[in-house]
């Protein structure tokens, strides 16, 4: 239906994505995105989603640096064995790869933007038809926007492994833009790094408080914490804004949840661009798809080919 | 002149909107609430003194610590350079409403006050509730509302333990 290579721009990575991590006739997407723009090839009923993370484009760590590099098949071995004969859990050691790395990848590419060159997609949303000025603290407000609705569908895991994923995503959030202030902002003083630092952790603090309240109790209270945080409390605002924002937060929330601890612990959640409509699903549909999970995971389950590594214990039924 | 009134009207409907809206349970440095009722009052042509004289007897209590709090507290803004802000505040929009813009106003905010997204991504108990903590909204509410402080073992509890 969707094909989601567009986030991985150049041949090589639209290859890449091809060849491995495909989703087929998978759960949670098939059903809910509409697009506009659905031409009769790519509508073919299947997703593919590339759940290592190559949203980052650039920078000391990215995903680009290391795209061509592929363990040893004795090496991939060697861990396989290791994993069994302690039998590591997997849903634990999984939290690094996936919200660290996957999740946390996605949060950033939202408004990730440069000065002097086009936007992407994702950014156009924030920047040009939201009006927000195109500053770092302004992307940071954004990434957490984007994070906190993870940290709302983390929280609804087992408790064990939902706060291990909510510590990694914040822990890679932290050392990222460090890394970013250090590198690309070119700041050579530690110590104004570091008071960047705590200054993003305090409003990290408040907004996740504040999108909380307003999640729990109505609308209106998240519109005003959006205003608050995200629209940096100007006072010429826009209330068509306000609400545009307030609607892609509560689809994505929706899609999120309507997707199973497993799915959404392996990494297969992705934004649905603001761009696109959600709509709920019926009942029937909503029975269909849990099914099709369900069936997919039993036999996967059951059929014993699945590798240690990619074992999990989490449930596929909620 | 027709279009004029049509703006005035539209904002007084605005302020009727965003008198519906929820007092703040906790205390911020700006209220959404008060400062937009001020923004569309003066639009409408209402009175705005109850909150002008309201600011005025909070001026004066204001004293030099809270001032020195504010400053701190707004130290990226104020640490930008002068061709930056200027960027940042062209790139804001400014007040200059139509009829047309001011019914779009109304449509968003009637929105928001009828909780229309809330009802509609319905996402059940499954994230109010969430299964790892499922006190977990019900306890900042309560706390926030006052109706149920909680002490300090259990605050206690929930940094060692997560919840």
């Amino acid at each position: 239906m969707i094909r989601y290579t567009t986030r991985c721009q150049g041949i090589s990575s639209v290859a890449r994505a091809q060849s491995r991590n495909l989703l087929r006739q998978s759960a949670a997407a098939t059903l809910f995105y509409s697009t506009k723009t659905t031409t009769p090839q790519e509508n073919k009923n299947d997703i593919e989603f590339d759940t290592l993370g190559s949203p980052i484009t650039r920078g000391k760590n990215s995903a680009a640096a290391s795209k061509e590099y592929k363990l040893p098949k004795w090496k991939e071995a060697l861990g396989e064995y290791v994993i069994k004969t302690f039998g590591l859990d997997m849903d634990k050691v999984r939290a690094g790869p996936v919200a660290g790395s996957y999740y946390y990848s996605i949060c950033k590419e939202q408004g990730l933007q440069y000065e002097n060159e086009p936007l992407s997609e994702s950014a156009k949303f924030f920047y040009e038809e939201l009006k927000l000025p195109r500053t770092f603290s302004q992307w940071f407000q954004v990434t957490i926007l984007h994070e906190w609705m993870l940290f709302v569908r983390m929280r609804a895991m087992p408790f064990k492994y939902g706060r291990n994923y909510q510590q990694k995503l914040v822990d890679k959030t932290f050392a990222d833009i460090e890394m970013r202030l250090f590198d690309e902002m070119n700041i050579h003083s530690g110590r104004i790094v570091d008071q960047y630092s705590k200054d993003f952790n305090s409003q990290l603090k408040g907004a996740v408080f504040a999108y909380d309240v307003g999640f729990y109790t109505d609308d209106a209270t998240l519109a005003t914490a959006v205003w608050r945080n995200l629209f940096g409390g100007r006072k010429n605002i826009d209330y068509a804004h306000l609400d545009a924002v307030v609607k892609y937060i509560r689809s994505q929330l929706y899609v999120m949840s309507r997707m199973s601890d497993r799915e959404f612990a392996l990494g297969k959640f992705k934004f649905v661009p603001a761009s696109e409509k959600v709509t709920i699903l019926s009942p029937a549909e909503e029975e269909e798809m849990k099914q099709r999970v369900i069936k997919k995971y039993q036999d996967l389950d059951k059929s014993g080919l699945i590798l240690p590594s990619d074992r999990s214990n989490l449930s596929y039924e909620n | 002149m027709s279009s004029y009134q049509g703006v005035k009207e539209g904002a007084k409907q605005v302020v009727r909107l965003l008198e519906k809206f929820p007092d703040e349970r906790f205390k911020y440095l700006v209220s959404f609430k008060k400062s937009q009722l001020e923004r569309f009052r003066r639009i409408a042509g209402l009175p705005v003194a109850s909150e002008g004289g309201a600011a005025n007897s909070t001026a004066q209590i204001t004293s030099i610590n809270e001032i020195k709090d504010i400053v701190n507290r707004t130290s990226g803004p104020l640490g930008l350079q002068k061709d930056m802000l200027k960027k940042m505040q062209a790139a804001i929009p400014h007040d200059q409403f139509t009829e047309a813009s001011m019914k779009a106003q109304i449509v968003s905010l009637t929105d928001l006050v009828n909780n229309k997204y809330k009802n509609y991504y319905d996402v059940g108990d499954k994230l109010y509730k969430p299964a790892g903590n499922p006190e977990y909204y019900q306890r900042i509410l309560d706390d926030i509302t006052g109706q149920k402080k909680e002490n300090v073992f259990a605050g206690l509890r929930t940094v060692f333990w997560g919840k």
